[in-house]
């Protein structure tokens, strides 16, 4: 069949599909059965005819119009289903545990690079009274020498909705510069892990100074543990990520890459939830005077066991 | 299946395994698209603003700082609710991508679920930072949203672009055809010295590989009228 043929023998097909769809895009309730399936039957014409016209005719105006055609009754006439297994569930049940699985090796040397900071941390604020102005700030300090936390007014001069935002949204820039941090080969996640580290550390390191890191301790026991285990969870998954733009492997560098991108990505959005609870717990429980040591650190420890539980999930044998 | 699996991505299969190539919308459209929207929701944000500052000025005594995650609460759904209603009540759509000629479909071209729509809008504040590069290194030019909703963004072709040709000299093929209605179609933008002399090249082409086609009744002393005429141009 030669071209123009082809277009005036199919033509009128092509046009009665598009009329019905427009008109079965603009009022579907008043398409019959008889109707509806006549649409059917000229879309798999539509169908077909862009098959040949792709092949045969390619470029030509038929088989642009064909190709706009075919794609608007796919889109017209086809609803994707959602999968029963697929959506949200699917993700924090199979995807985000087997991506946090991939990354163990990284999660422990982050864990490392972390514990190294903070001892260091801690050594150098417990020892160099400069370290602790450059790192707190001389207000802060003056307050120490004072006997009161910075933490106080932190919570105490805004609502608890507001800080609990705010504290969320830090919480998640620090942990997002981890996580992009890999794709300088992995050189932003270490540095984020290791200044957290360090920060940390001498943190604890000047409040033992002054005997007020137990109070500090107190402080951040409900949240801290959860905090620092998203850090260093997202800073992992970005140094896998870095690793793989690094270090050569059987496969092509590109499929690695995508690969390692894909399930660092899937690490970042199970861990965003959690740092809305952060956000919640460190806003709300840990200020609150009148509840006790035991409580916030049996919190703590129950939000990290809890997240870690659900990361790891539960691998199919 | 091993042909298939080499075609160019964008590629799905259709009703009857018929490969359809989806007409992804690269990073810089979709960029338009969403600076039109932000425009929008500017605006909505301009006066979402300064409806609260006057009520928190003149309530401040009765909420003192509650108006801030009230109006924390309304930027987040200004944002949220102006895209995710949009595309739920036009099937992938919003005023930018409607000015644009975008469409949001699932990834096999058809239409999307509506928890698809959802999910994909529900981190559009992580994507004004990360969205551009994902979709620059994606194949399917998809950012994190379109990632966790399934979907893709098609740039649905306009029918102005298509052009209906009625005769054709015989034994010509898909590649001729196709320039003969570039040419018909695109004419106008040419400088006229120009249009006349790819009409006349077209016309002596057509005149040695079908002599017949090309008759008395239809010639003029313009190449690009014997043209339009012979072929009984019609722009669709």
């Amino acid at each position: 069949m030669d071209y123009a043929r082809f277009a005036r023998l199919r033509g009128p097909i092509w046009e009665s599909f598009a009329r019905d769809l427009a008109e079965a895009k603009a009022r579907p309730k008043a398409l019959d059965y008889e109707a509806l399936e006549n649409l059917a039957f000229h879309y798999r014409q539509v169908l077909h005819d862009h098959a040949l016209a792709v092949t045969r005719y390619p470029g030509t105006a038929a088989a642009k119009r064909l190709a706009r055609l075919a794609l608007a009754g796919t889109n017209g006439l086809v609803r994707a289903p959602t999968p029963p297994n697929r959506g949200l569930r699917h993700f924090f049940v199979r995807r985000f545990p087997e991506a946090f699985r991939a990354q163990a090796k990284h999660l422990i040397a982050v864990v490392a690079l972390f514990a190294v900071g903070a001892a260091f941390g801690f050594r150098l604020g417990a020892v160099q009274p400069g370290a602790g102005i450059s790192i707190l700030g001389p207000e802060s300090i003056e307050g120490l020498e004072q006997g009161r936390l910075w933490t106080e007014s932190l919570v105490s001069v805004i609502p608890p909705s507001v800080s609990a935002s705010t504290i969320a949204r830090n919480n998640m820039s620090v942990a997002l510069m981890g996580w992009a941090g890999g794709a300088l080969a992995g050189l932003g996640s270490v540095y984020v892990v290791a200044l957290n580290g360090v920060l940390l550390g001498a943190v604890f390191g000047v409040t033992s100074r002054y005997a007020m890191a137990g109070l500090l301790l107190e402080f951040v026991v409900a949240h801290g543990p959860l905090e620092i285990g998203l850090i260093l969870v997202t800073a992992a998954a970005g140094l896998r990520l870095g690793q793989t733009l690094v270090v050569a492997s059987d496969g092509p560098r590109r499929e690695g890459v995508t690969s390692a991108a894909v399930q660092a990505l899937a690490v970042l959005g199970g861990c965003l939830p959690w740092f809305v609870l952060l956000g919640i717990v460190e806003a709300t429980v840990s200020p609150a005077p009148t509840l006790p040591f035991v409580v916030k650190a049996t919190l703590g420890v129950s939000l990290l066991g809890a997240f870690l539980a659900l990361a790891w999930g539960r691998p199919e044998v | 299946m091993e042909g298939f699996s080499q075609a160019p991505a964008g590629t799905v299969l259709a009703l009857d395994n018929v490969p359809l190539q989806l007409p992804l919308a690269r990073a810089a459209t979709r960029a338009l698209a969403a600076f039109v929207d932000y425009l929008i929701v500017g605006v909505l944000v301009l006066i979402w603003s300064v409806a609260c500052a006057a009520a928190a000025f003149s309530l401040r005594d009765s909420f003192g700082l509650w108006f801030l995650p009230v109006y924390l609460l309304g930027l987040f759904a200004m944002e949220y609710g102006y895209f995710a209603a949009w595309e739920l009540s036009t099937r992938g759509r919003t005023l930018g991508k409607m000015l644009i000629g975008l469409q949001v479909v699932a990834a096999d071209g058809a239409q999307p679920a509506l928890s698809a729509l959802l999910v994909r809008n529900l981190v559009r504040s992580i994507d004004i930072f990360v969205g551009v590069p994902l979709m620059v290194l994606d194949p399917l030019s998809r950012r994190l949203g379109d990632r966790l909703g399934g979907t893709v963004v098609v740039a649905m072709p306009r029918e102005a672009d298509e052009v209906m040709l009625e005769r054709m000299p015989s034994g010509w093929g898909g590649r001729e055809i196709a320039l003969l209605e570039a040419l018909l179609m695109r004419a106008e933008e040419l400088r006229p010295a120009r249009r006349s002399e790819l009409s006349e090249r077209m016309l002596n082409w057509i005149d040695r590989v079908d002599p017949g086609f090309i008759n008395d009744e239809v010639r003029s002393r313009d190449a690009l009228t014997t043209l339009r005429r012979a072929t009984g141009f019609a722009r669709a």
